[in-house]
C-alpha cells in the first residue's frame, strides 16, 4: 500500500500569524502515527488541512493518493475522522446518528457497528446532547470506524476523557486495525497514552517539525543525563546540545539527543569537577516535556 | 486479560518489554509448554499497544520456535527444556548492570558483589 498521507511543505498563514510553517512528513500505511506539540504548536492546522477543511497557503498534502484540495466522496468514505471539539447532531439519538451515518458509507459493517454499540454501552434511545463527554466522544468514533476506514485521523480524541473512557475509547479503535489496510494519525496531549500506542512520532513546535522517528529509534536517540558535582558553584555557559538544562546544589540535569560512545568522556571534560555521571534512556513524555520547556526558555529565559 | 504478567513502562520499547515478559513468564511458569497464546489482537487491545508492536513479537517468537499457530486452534507456546545458560543470563543483565550501578555509587566493586551473592546463596542453603 502506498503512503496514506504525505505533506510537503505545508505552510498555513491566518493573516499575519503562520500557523504551519514548511512542514513535511508522511504517515505510513499499518502503523499508529503519534501527531504532537504543546498547544497552539499547529496540530489541528495541520490536521484540518490534510481533510480540505483548509486551503494550504503553500505546499501541499496528499491523502489516499488523491490532493487534499480535490477529495472527493470515494476518498471520505475511506477516512475516518473524530475531533475534540466536533459538531455533532446534539438532537439526535445515538440510533438516529447511526442511521444517519450509515448511508454515506458503502461499506458500513452493521456488524462491527453493533460490536462497538455494545462494548461502548451507547444506549440507543439517548440523544447525543444528554451523553456525557465521554459517551459523545465514544459515539463519535463510532460514527468514524464503523465503515472500517483506511485511514483513520483522530485530533485530541482523549482530552477531558476519564482513564475508563479512554482504555474503551482505545480499545474500541484498536478492534479496527486488522490483517488488512488500516493506518491511524493521532493528535495528543496524552503522551502516556500514546507511548504505548504508537510506532511512530511527530513532534512539532511553532508550526515546525521537531521530531520524525520510529519510537524505537526515538527512545535510543533521546538519554537523560544527571552529573554530581564536587562543588555547588553554577556552571555558567552550558554547551547547546545540553536541552533543558537544570542545576541544583551539586546536581546537574538535562536531556541529550543522540549521544555518541563517548559521551562520559567528553562530559567529564565539560565539567571538570564531575564525580558522578549517570544516563539512562528518556521516556517520551520526558522528551516532549524537555523539548516543550526548552523551547519556552529560549523565548523567556529563566531569572 | 492476558495469561501472563507484563508491566509495561516509559522508556523502553514496548517490544522489548513484552518479549522480556514472555521470557520471564516461561522461567517463572507462568507460561508452559502447550498453552494457549493470545491473538496479536487481544495482546494489542489488552495492552493498548500498536498490533504493529504486538505482530512484531509475536513473529518473533514464532520465528524463534517459542510460538505455533495451529490452524483452528491459535497460537500454543512451545517451552524449550530449559534455555541456554547464556540466554537466562541475559535477562539479568538489566537488574546486574543496575545493582552495579548503585554498587559503584557506594564506592564497592564487582567482586564486592560477587562476595555478597556467594553469601547469600551460602546463608539461603543453610537454612534449607
Amino acid at each position: 500500500m502506498s503512503t496514506p498521507v504525505t505533506v510537503s511543505h505545508l505552510t498555513k498563514r491566518f493573516g499575519k500569524t503562520i500557523a504551519v510553517d514548511d512542514l513535511s512528513f508522511e504517515v505510513p500505511a499499518g502503523a499508529v502515527t503519534a501527531f504532537l506539540g504543546a498547544n497552539g504548536a499547529g496540530k489541528s492546522t495541520t490536521i484540518q488541512t490534510i481533510l480540505n477543511l483548509h486551503k494550504p497557503s503553500s505546499g501541499q498534502c496528499e491523502i489516499l493518493g488523491t490532493n487534499s484540495r480535490k477529495l472527493g466522496p470515494t476518498e471520505l468514505q475511506q477516512i475516518g475522522y473524530v475531533s475534540e471539539n466536533m459538531e455533532l447532531p446534539l438532537w439526535m439519538t445515538v440510533g438516529r446518528f447511526i442511521k444517519y451515518c450509515r448511508p454515506f458509507y458503502p461499506t458500513w459493517d452493521d456488524q462491527f457497528c453493533n460490536q462497538l454499540l455494545r462494548e461502548f454501552g451507547l444506549p440507543l434511545d439517548r440523544k447525543l446532547r444528554h451523553l456525557s463527554r465521554g459517551m459523545r466522544m465514544k459515539a463519535a468514533l463510532l460514527g468514524g470506524i464503523a465503515y472500517r476506514p483506511k485511514l483513520v485521523v483522530l485530533d485530541e480524541p482523549f482530552s477531558g476523557l476519564d482513564p475508563l473512557v479512554r482504555d474503551e475509547f482505545i480499545r474500541g479503535l484498536l478492534q479496527l486495525t486488522g490483517e488488512e489496510g488500516w493506518t491511524v494519525l493521532i493528535s495528543s496531549h496524552d503522551i502516556d497514552e500514546v507511548e504505548r500506542l504508537a510506532d511512530r512520532v511527530i513532534f512539532i513546535e511553532d508550526g515546525r517539525k521537531r521530531i520524525d522517528r520510529a519510537v524505537p529509534e526515538l527512545l535510543e536517540n533521546f538519554q537523560q543525563i544527571e552529573i554530581t558535582r564536587s562543588s555547588t558553584d553554577p556552571l555558567g555557559e552550558t554547551p547547546p546540545d545540553w536541552i533543558d538544562y537544570h542545576e541544583s546544589g551539586r546536581t546537574i540535569r538535562f536531556l541529550i539527543e543522540n549521544p555518541d560512545s563517548d559521551l562520559e568522556t567528553d562530559l567529564a571534560k565539560q565539567v571538570a569537577d564531575a564525580t558522578g555521571i549517570q544516563r539512562r534512556p528518556a521516556s517520551i513524555r520526558e522528551i516532549f516535556v524537555s523539548l516543550s520547556r526548552e523551547k519556552r526558555n529560549r523565548i523567556t529565559p529563566e531569572s | 486479560m492476558l495469561p501472563f504478567s507484563v508491566n509495561l513502562r516509559p522508556g523502553t520499547a514496548v517490544s522489548e518489554q513484552l518479549l522480556a515478559a514472555f521470557h520471564r513468564a516461561l522461567a517463572n511458569g507462568q507460561l508452559r509448554d502447550g498453552d494457549a497464546f493470545p491473538s496479536v489482537r487481544a495482546i494489542s487491545r489488552d495492552l493498548k499497544i500498536s498490533p504493529t508492536t504486538a505482530h512484531k513479537v509475536v513473529t518473533h517468537l514464532k520465528d524463534r520456535g517459542f510460538l505455533v499457530s495451529l490452524p483452528g486452534i491459535g497460537m500454543q507456546v512451545v517451552a524449550p527444556d530449559l534455555a541456554p545458560a547464556a540466554e537466562r543470563l541475559a535477562l539479568l543483565e538489566p537488574a546486574a548492570a543496575d545493582l552495579l550501578r548503585r554498587a559503584e555509587e557506594l564506592s564497592l566493586s564487582a567482586t564486592d558483589l560477587a562476595t555478597l551473592l556467594e553469601n547469600l546463596e551460602q546463608s539461603k542453603s543453610d537454612t534449607t
